[in-house]
């Protein structure tokens, strides 16, 4: 671990690259007036996260803890951050928000950053795109404009490469999480699919520069066979893992779109009977008029037909939104596995 | 019998007269020879003279005795309806009470009934006692002590001094006293020698019964004329009822005269017998309540009917009396109507019966007379027991089996004798020689139910006795019969009756294991190196040729179900037996048993139960694993394959069934010697869902959607890995579990050495007659599922095994490691590695989601109406047909 974080200033790039890019590409065509256009992390939170998870975190718990910082200008400056405490069951009337405000003010005594810009969470294999998520990173950027949420996947970083992104709720998103209505045609009208839920703010990893000097003397030291992990060729596992994973939103996904299925029939059989009721209405009125008879009352409609009640496809987008990552996820494994199969039958070839 | 019914019909309308004579009659018995010419007038006028005290008393005595009886059986319904009655005819009596005192007899059978009462009440939680009567005692109990209140002072001085009271009783009311004592005999059938005894204990009133006694035998020697005695009797008794005391001992004497004058007797019968339609129809222009005095009088006659005989079974027949068929006749019919009347001695009845036999063959009756009376006695023999439950007695099985086999000599040697139920009473022919004989009576349904009588008698007894063993010799013997039956209804009976016997032969024969014809099938024909008396046993006709001549008679000619089907799957099962495989299995899917066999009764259902058992066993003989355990799944699964073979009662459902209930089940039960072995059963099911689910677990150990295929190996899995310390298997499922538990790891050595070792060949294995063929057939089963399970659980191991070397570990030659790997490969089980696999499932659950994604497509598109329905329709099968192309991959992909 130690060994991938020497390369902050060049390779930490290369790590984080295929993915800042892509976010930046992202954050261009979406919000593009958002106040913070890089996230600028230090190393000391960095290796606190990784510190918090390996210490604290079980293989499918996660860990969460809060990000301390400033804003620079259109930057977003981690310095700093502390752990939350793991829930148990017998402390339940513990105060997380008085917990917070001791935690900070003690930093401040110490003279530490202590302006709250987020908080971090540790994920397995990629999957974080939850209903507790989205709700708790909702109600900090509404306190905090800039506030980010930073996700840690350990054990993608137990494979040789960090894995640390900046993520955080899109305009349009936080509009609709405002307006509370998740109804289909709240979110149509929004215009918002899973793919425009969350914008990736590309991270820069940042150390003094004593550090870095550190690091280059270190690596000099360091024999080779530290960065061993990064090639192994052993992927059944992982892949394994996130098809599963996969396959299990999947299987969520299934019923909801049947839901919303019956739904529109549902929707659409009212409908027609609604309109066959505002036909023969209308006949009836004619005839009447011919006969020139009084009319006929108007009548509440809407009260004859209840509408169906619509489907919250929050839900549905959440889970889209999960799948997305995990394909996402393993597209990236499986490029970067034939990468290394190829040099390894290279390597053979070579070799014979 | 017939008292209850003369007393129930007794109500206050009734005229006192027939009551009266129906009391007194006994008395006048012994007078019954001597004023046989006694005429009619007389007694009417005497009737008349009857003083009310008498008449009211009378009343009461009846009443009280009818009590008595009531008691005595415990019919508490009865007692209170009569107790009821009591007290009204009391209340009537009342002016004549106020005058005479409360009498004795009254006091005591109040007193009597509360005590009996109290016995009673207090013996409630005891004895079982259905709600009406439990009902009528609460009620009963309640009023007579309200009603015993009022004669408290005499109660208790009855009570303190019984004996005068009973002496008195003795005297006044001898009516009642002999009235109690006659239903002693009548019903519990008194014998003679405890009836001796009884009198020497009661002298003085005794003597009475004894008088009763002698014209019970009268009545039998004229039996049909009784009541004409009793009328007589009566009248005389009238006569007589004013200086009873000084009767007694003059009774007494004259029965001492009497009884060796039976012979004497029956010549009065005779006479008697040729007086009676001309005096019958002189009584009926006279007297008003003929009708319903006949009709006491039968039942009278019919009570008594069996009882003396006993006695009199020493002189059926008056000495001089000629023996023609008429007379033997007569007395065959005489007996056989007291046949199945209450407090009839059976044995008694079988006796007389086989003293008939001996006295018609004695005669030279002829053939016909005596094959009439064989057949009541055997028929007799089957009555013995009233209960259904109860068994036979052993001596009378051997009886009844000898019997049989005498008639059957009888049939056999006669053959212009015709024998059938069709034949009419009347239409009979015992003895006229120039015409064929025809006897009523049907030997093929004796031979039934002596067949279910067997059954019986095994059921009933312990099958690990020795008494058990002894028994089943007889079955020979029964077969024997069956197949003498058999012979003689080929050539007279119809198609009918030789279905049944067929039924029968088959029944015996299914189940039972060939075992000549199977040492015949191992030794070739020309290693005779038997000897010769070998050879002869050899001639017996193979159990299987014989079983499919019998069937495919009852096939062809067969027009009741019940016997086709019975048929069939006894065919099956024999088949299933001598381990032939395909043709049960044919005849079974050709019969569509399964299809209607749950509309069948239940013993049938056993039948077929049994039949699927040993098929299922059968085809694991063959090797035939899945059918083995298609075959007992339905079985097993339920978890009371004991109660489904009818092999025994389970405890649990025990409490939910009642004590009814339960004795029909145990009628049901299949008799030991036909049981199959439940732990075979199960211990072949065990092993064949093993050798079936462990490669299938091995094979779908990611599969999500993998389905048991044998609950109960799981559950047995289950229970094995639940225990806290496992230790070397003992029982025969742990050493199924933990062959298991080696096959998973592909490990067959040690499967093997656990499937057959010491232990399970005593259990299992040594049960089947091939055993050595089932051994080798059941460790090349291990090996191959060994070796498939290999496969599937390290395939992703390996990049490359080479065959020989997979046959060095399973020990199977080349060719057979081929053809199972081949096997695998063709039906694609074999994965490379489990991603394949979870993608695969994945691009089947994607390919679901993608549909119902589109059906909301669809519906978006559907709202226009229904205008472009056509179009609409070409374009999804368009959709879909691209949808099985590429389209899928890249849908997997992107996830829509």
């Amino acid at each position: 671990m130690a060994s991938r974080k020497e390369g902050t200033g060049s390779s930490a790039t290369s790590s984080s690259s295929t993915t800042g890019t892509a976010g930046k590409g992202k954050g261009k065509g979406g919000p593009g007036d958002s106040a913070v256009k890089q996230v600028q992390i230090d190393g000391l939170v960095v290796l606190k996260i990784i510190k918090h998870y390996q210490e604290e975190g079980q293989v499918t718990e996660v860990v969460q803890g809060v990000l301390l910082g400033l804003v620079v200008e259109d930057w977003l400056e981690i310095t700093n951050c502390f752990p939350f405490p793991q829930h148990t069951e017998d402390d339940a009337d513990f105060d997380e928000a008085q917990y917070q405000m001791e935690m900070m003010r003690s930093l401040r005594h110490v003279n530490i950053d202590h302006l709250h810009v987020g908080w971090y969470q540790s994920t397995y294999y990629g999957s974080f795109v939850t209903q507790a998520l989205l709700d708790s990173q909702f109600s900090y950027q509404h306190a905090i404009e800039e506030s980010a949420i930073l996700i840690y996947d350990p054990i993608k970083t137990a494979q040789g490469s960090l894995s640390l992104k900046a993520n955080r709720l899109t305009p349009k998103l936080m509009e609709v999480c405002k307006e509370k209505d998740f109804s289909p045609e709240a979110l149509k009208k929004a215009n918002i699919t899973f793919e425009y839920m969350f914008e990736e703010v590309p991270i820069v990893i940042k150390n003094s520069h004593l550090i870095n000097v550190l690091m280059w003397e270190l690596e000099k030291k360091s024999a080779v066979a530290d960065k061993h992990e990064l090639l192994s060729l052993s992927s059944s596992n992982h892949l394994g893992k996130n098809l599963q994973l996969l396959m299990d939103r999947v299987d969520e996904m299934s019923p909801d779109i049947v839901k919303y299925n019956t739904y529109m029939r549902n929707t659409s059989k009212q409908q027609q009977q609604k309109h066959q009721y505002q036909q023969r209405r209308q006949q009836e009125n004619t005839q009447r008029q011919s006969r020139e008879g009084p009319l006929l009352p108007e009548e509440d409609l809407s009260k004859l037909f209840k509408p169906p009640q619509p489907p919250a496809r929050m839900d549905s987008l959440l889970i889209a939104g999960q799948i997305n990552t995990y394909c996402q996820n393993i597209k990236e494994f499986t490029a970067q596995n034939l990468g290394k199969l190829f040099m390894a039958q290279a390597l053979q070839e070579y070799n014979n | 019998m017939s008292r209850f019914f003369t007393t129930g019909s007794d109500s206050e309308s009734e005229s006192s007269l027939s009551r009266e004579e129906l009391v007194t009659k006994p008395v006048g018995g012994n007078y019954s020879k001597q004023p046989l010419l006694l005429s009619e007038d007389e007694e009417d006028t005497k009737r008349v003279v009857r003083s009310a005290k008498d008449k009211r008393f009378e009343e009461l005595t009846n009443l009280i005795r009818t009590i008595r009886n009531a008691t005595k059986i415990r019919d508490v319904t009865k007692c209170l309806e009569e107790f009821e009655l009591l007290g009204k005819a009391y209340g009537k009596a009342k002016s004549i009470v106020d005058k005479e005192g409360v009498p004795r007899f009254y006091i005591r059978i109040l007193a009597d009934l509360e005590d009996h009462l109290n016995e009673l009440w207090e013996d409630k939680e005891g004895k079982k006692m259905n709600k009406n009567d439990a009902k009528a005692l609460s009620t009963l109990r309640q009023k007579i002590r309200k009603y015993n209140s009022d004669f408290e002072s005499h109660i208790t001085s009855d009570k303190q001094n019984p004996e005068q009271s009973a002496d008195e009783d003795a005297e006044k009311n001898e009516e009642d006293s002999e009235g109690s004592s006659d239903e002693d005999e009548d019903e519990d059938g008194v014998s003679a020698a405890t009836f001796l005894k009884k009198k020497s204990d009661a002298p003085s009133g005794e003597s009475h019964k004894f008088l009763k006694k002698m014209d019970d035998e009268d009545e039998d020697s004229e039996d049909s004329e009784d009541d004409e005695d009793w009328d007589t009797g009566s009248t005389s008794s009238d006569s007589d009822s004013e200086e009873e005391e000084g009767k007694q001992t003059a009774l007494a004497s004259r029965f001492l005269k009497k009884a060796p004058t039976t012979d004497k007797d029956k010549k009065a019968a005779e006479q008697k017998r040729e007086d009676k339609a001309k005096k019958k129809h002189d009584r009926k222009s006279k007297r008003l309540d003929e009708e319903e005095q006949e009709n006491e009088g039968g039942e009278w006659e019919r009570v008594q009917g069996g009882m003396p005989l006993v006695k009199e079974k020493q002189k059926m027949f008056a000495k001089g009396t000629e023996i023609t068929h008429a007379v033997v006749i007569k007395k065959l019919n005489e007996i056989l109507q007291a046949q199945g009347k209450k407090g009839t001695d059976r044995a008694a009845q079988i006796q007389l019966l086989q003293l008939l036999v001996q006295i018609a063959a004695e005669n030279n009756l002829g053939e016909g007379v005596i094959i009439k009376i064989k057949f009541n006695i055997i028929a007799s023999l089957y009555d013995y027991n009233p209960n259904l439950a109860t068994y036979m007695k052993p001596e009378m099985w051997g009886k009844c089996l000898d019997c049989i086999n005498e008639l059957m000599d009888i049939l056999f040697a006669n053959p212009n004798i015709f024998v059938g139920e069709n034949i009419l009473e009347e239409s009979e022919n015992l003895h006229n020689a120039d015409q064929p004989l025809r006897v009523r009576g049907c030997i093929l349904t004796l031979v039934e139910r002596k067949d279910e009588e067997f059954t019986k008698i095994m059921q009933n007894t312990d099958p690990h006795s020795q008494e058990y063993v002894e028994h089943l010799k007889d079955e020979a013997q029964v077969c024997a019969i069956i197949e003498r039956v058999q012979c003689y209804l080929e050539e007279k009976g119809t198609t009918e009756e030789v279905c049944r016997i067929y039924l029968l032969r088959i029944l015996h024969t299914y189940y039972k294991f060939d075992y000549k014809a199977h040492q015949r099938q191992l030794t070739p024909p020309e290693g005779s190196s038997k000897s010769e008396q070998d050879q002869a046993e050899n001639e017996g006709e193979d159990s299987a040729v014989l079983m499919e001549r019998l069937c495919k008679y009852i096939y062809a000619k067969d027009r009741t179900d019940r016997i086709r089907t019975c048929a069939i799957l006894c065919h099956i099962y024999h088949h299933a037996l001598h381990s032939r495989w395909y043709q049960p299995r044919d005849l079974m899917l050709m019969s569509h048993l399964q299809d209607n066999i749950q509309h069948a009764d239940l013993p049938v259902q056993i039948l077929y139960n049994r039949m699927m058992v040993q098929l299922g066993i059968c085809a694991f003989r063959q090797g035939l694993t899945k059918d083995a355990h298609n075959a007992l799944l339905d079985i097993q699964s339920s978890g009371r394959a004991k109660e489904l073979l009818g092999q025994g009662l389970l405890l649990r459902s025990l409490q939910e069934r009642n004590q009814e209930q339960e004795k029909v089940e145990r009628c049901r039960q299949v008799p030991f010697h036909l049981h199959i072995n439940l732990e075979l059963l199960e211990c072949v099911y065990l092993v064949s869902a093993m050798l079936l689910e462990i490669p299938y677990m091995a094979a779908h150990e990611s599969d999500a959607r993998r389905r048991m295929i044998s609950k109960q190996f799981h559950h047995q899995l289950r229970v094995g890995e639940r225990q806290p310390l496992l230790g070397p298997p003992e029982s025969m499922r742990e050493h199924v579990v933990a062959a298991s538990k080696a096959m998973k790891m592909g490990n067959w050595k040690t499967c093997h050495s656990f499937i057959i070792n010491e232990e399970m060949n005593e259990k299992v294995w040594d049960l089947f007659p091939e055993t050595d063929k089932v051994r080798t057939m059941l460790v090349r089963n291990i090996q191959e599922e060994s070796l498939s399970t290999y496969l599937f659980t390290y395939s992703s191991v390996y990049d490359s095994i080479s065959m020989e070397m997979l046959s060095d570990m399973f020990e199977l030659d080349l060719p057979t490691v081929h053809s199972i790997i081949s096997k695998m490969i063709i039906n694609e089980e074999l994965m490379p590695t489990a991603q394949q696999n979870l993608a695969l499932q994945l691009a089947e659950k994607l390919g679901s989601l993608v549909e119902n994604n589109e059906r909301v497509f669809d519906h978006k598109q559907g709202t226009y109406g229904g205008y472009f329905q056509d179009q609409k329709d070409g374009y999804r099968k368009n959709e879909g047909y691209m949808r099985r192309g590429g389209y899928r991959q890249q849908q997997s992909q992107t996830a829509y």
